[in-house]
């Protein structure tokens, strides 16, 4: 009885899911939920007085007698779509999306040259060339996957961690260390530090720091791209926790009641600095609270390309034709350090972040999958290929070193789309110093007036 | 105006129904429920929610239910919307978004219903913000705020809903932001308000001619960011005294703004100190709102100050 009651609940919230795979336990869940999408007052049960269910506006669902708790600890939580295993070996010949050679080749190569990129920058920042840093290890599966998935005119709001996705639709290594350098051919005009990318052309929304900022305004332009009737998607990625954050929990209360075409994607890499998720959080991570606001809800295997994949395809499509926002949480690990501030063995060991490198990575399982098919991939390949993203990487960081940084006056402009007269009386006083002090100035830097 | 163009939507809490002082009424009739619209009750998304319509290319018209309660969009205000054009190298802006909000006194609404924030957002470069003092001064403003490709912060004095009335023309105009306007011309005394205030100084101006026999320009900032100093300065240059008055409290009010660049300027010009008529440094009460106000003998006692300094 328990048990049926239970599979009406999880019937009821999740649309997509075979019943039968879904290992939940009925424990103390003899409560019947039932959760409809309300999207008008026509959507709800009639108001009959006559019969004896609940008539309040917040809720038609059902009367019970029994005193009891929904306890979280009875469900296992929300199940994790894969497509092939550790050893790149498709589980389900169905849910392979049969890209062909050349795709997946290309994606693996842009793969290993974001890994690359990582490694020398990450590096040149400990030779004091850049000023931060941050890695992308062990989610660079997330990265391709989505960026796959999506049409190139699908708005993308990042955190921070996403380099993948930019390079994916064409964000050049000189675009990448430009901005780093913040030299004078960064597209952001060195205001920003580095790895704050954006890339208006790519649609990529310029990242900032502060976190989950980006969340509501990724409803509202995907509310925006619905009125325009425009056939695209937003995607707003985030991580596990950033998504503590309020502005996470107010975007997609205001997706959902605005059926706003967007799609949520949590990066889980199970660390947030050094805040592990059992620090984080307390129920079934963020997949969990999807229903909760009424959202589509998947949780993938994030180190599993295909996963990513499919599960975006299914969430752009669904997003798109029923106007809806879509959860998806890509769980994951994050194998690098934070960031060049970050040193992450004093909070975790050695032994772990190995696992994660050696036996459960997104390239390496890539890579397991392409040796399974006849003549994709060899090693003297992946050599010749490994030195070629090796140079062009050195000679990205060589050029962009030896640029010159934007005009002192464009600290002033973009203020406002005008420069108004308070700021250009502003700008005029610091010439005017410069003119009497600027030996004192590193001038030789900059670009000239 | 809003039908002119079709990409406009105006949304926030009880937005639909007309809104808590009729703003909105009629709106969702005429133009659609997709573009009057309410949103759940959580400030700091109705504000991101809208930073995001402007990015995906509509104009954005987000209310704020109260003044008051602006508080938790305060980082998406500043750390967001302000910084989105600069941070991005000019690719990304959001100047497609105005935000409205009614501010100041009503008489009883207390530290909850009567705030004026402005101060707080006059340190946020890259918004703009503004402050009406009638119907045909808020209609052209406004039109200014929503068209101009700036974030904006409107701040409409809520008092003013009901009691001010005027023939408002139906045309189309609009009135520039950051240009302050001299209401009357006057020789001995600079007066400096917005909002609610003009009219209180108004009255001031007409007291010291008649009592004082002394001539008060009476100047409305109208634009708190960008500010009109020129303006300011100018009429400082010509009277030698200045007064500034406002609701908000005293200690780091906009006041303190204007007299820290007036006596850079014309500080020999200066024939007394600046006045700052202002709130107590306390939170706006609620029974004690007729001795908290800047009211018009408290300002009238200012004038007689710096007259005979």
């Amino acid at each position: 009885m328990a048990t049926a009651l239970c599979r009406q609940l999880v019937s009821s919230v999740f649309t997509r899911i075979p019943i039968k795979t879904l290992p939940f336990r009925s424990a103390t869940c003899s409560l019947q939920l039932i959760s409809r999408r309300l999207k008008s007052d026509k959507d709800r049960p009639k108001f009959d007085p006559d019969v004896d269910k609940p008539l309040f506006p917040g809720s038609r669902s059902e009367f019970t007698e029994k005193l009891q708790f929904i306890m979280p600890e009875s469900y296992d939580g929300i199940p994790v779509y894969r497509v092939m295993n550790k050893d790149g070996e498709i589980l389900n010949p169905e849910e392979d999306p049969k890209l062909g050679q050349e795709k997946i080749v290309d994606i693996y190569k842009k793969m290993t040259l974001l890994n690359t990129m990582d490694r020398i920058f990450y590096e040149s920042q400990r030779q004091g060339r850049i000023s931060f840093y941050m890695t992308n290890y062990g989610e660079e599966g997330i990265h391709m996957g989505t960026a796959a998935a999506l049409d190139a005119n699908d708005l993308v709001f990042a955190q921070y961690r996403e380099a993948g996705v930019l390079l994916y639709r064409g964000f050049t290594l000189d675009d990448f260390i430009n901005q780093c350098y913040g030299n004078h051919l960064d597209r952001g005009l060195g205001r920003q530090m580095p790895v704050h990318y954006g890339s208006e052309k790519l649609n990529f929304v310029t990242i900032s720091s502060p976190l989950a900022t980006q969340m509501p305004q990724a409803s509202g332009a995907a509310y925006a791209f619905k009125r325009k009737q425009n056939g695209l998607c937003v995607i707003c990625f985030f991580g596990e926790g950033a998504a503590s954050e309020g502005d996470a929990h107010v975007a997609m209360n205001f997706a959902a009641t605005l059926d706003a075409p967007v799609i949520f994607f949590c990066r889980n890499n199970g660390y947030a600095i050094s805040t592990p998720t059992h620090e984080q959080y307390r129920g079934d991570g963020i997949a969990g609270r999807g229903p909760g606001y009424g959202m589509a809800t998947m949780r993938v295997d994030g180190n599993d390309f295909f996963a990513v994949y499919n599960a975006t395809r299914a969430a752009r499509e669904m997003a798109i034709k029923e106007s809806r926002p879509v959860l998806l949480e890509a769980m994951t690990y994050r194998i690098g350090h934070h960031s060049t501030s970050d040193d992450s063995s004093v909070y975790r060991s050695a032994d772990e972040v190995n696992y994660w490198d050696k036996k459960d990575h997104p390239i390496g399982r890539l890579r397991k999958y392409m040796l399974r098919q006849e003549g994709w991939w060899d090693q003297t390949r992946e050599e010749a290929w490994m030195k070629e993203t090796r140079k062009s990487v050195m000679q990205a960081l060589e050029r962009a070193e030896k640029r010159k940084k934007p005009k002192v006056d464009t600290m002033f402009t973009d203020v406002y789309k005008d420069i108004e007269p308070h700021i250009q009386r502003q700008m005029n006083q610091l010439n005017e110093h410069l003119k009497k002090y600027g030996e004192h100035y590193p001038l030789k830097n900059f670009v000239d007036k | 105006m809003v039908h002119m163009r079709m990409v406009v939507v105006i949304f926030g809490e009880d937005v639909a129904f007309g809104g808590v002082f009729r703003c909105t009424i009629n709106l969702a009739d005429k133009y659609g429920k997709d573009r009057v619209f309410n949103t759940p009750l959580a400030e700091q998304g109705i504000i991101g929610f809208g930073i995001g319509v402007a990015v995906g290319g509509a104009t954005a018209i987000a209310e704020i239910q109260f003044g008051d309660y602006i508080f938790p969009a305060f980082d998406q205000i500043v750390n967001e919307a302000a910084k989105y054009r600069y941070r991005s190298g000019n690719l990304f802006n959001c100047g497609k978004l105005t935000i409205r909000a009614p501010v100041g006194a009503v008489g009883h609404g207390a530290h909850y219903h009567s705030q004026s924030p402005e101060a707080y957002f006059a340190h946020t470069a890259g918004v703009k913000v503004v402050i009406p003092r009638s119907p045909i001064q808020a209609k052209g403003l406004l039109l200014s705020c929503i068209r101009d490709d700036n974030p904006c912060i409107f701040f409409e004095p809520k008092v003013l809903y009901r009691s001010a009335v005027e023939q408002v023309p139906v045309k189309d105009y609009m009135i520039p932001i950051g240009k302050a306007e001299i209401l009357q011309e006057g020789s001995d005394v600079t007066l400096v308000g917005w909002g609610t205030q003009v009219h209180v100084l108004r009255e001031v101006a007409t007291m010291a001619q008649q009592k004082l026999n002394v001539s008060c320009e009476l100047i409305d900032l109208r634009s708190i960011l960008p500010w009109d100093v020129d303006t300011v300065c100018k009429s400082v240059v010509k009277t030698g005294r200045l007064l500034v008055s406002h609701e908000a409290p005293i200690t780091g009010g906009f006041a303190a703004e204007i007299a820290a660049a007036v006596q850079n300027e014309c500080f020999l010009n200066l024939e007394a100190p600046i006045e700052r008529v202002c709130g107590y440094d306390t939170p706006f009460p609620h029974v004690h709102e007729p001795f908290y106000i800047p009211d018009k003998w408290k300002c009238f006692e200012a004038v007689k100050k710096i007259i005979n300094y």
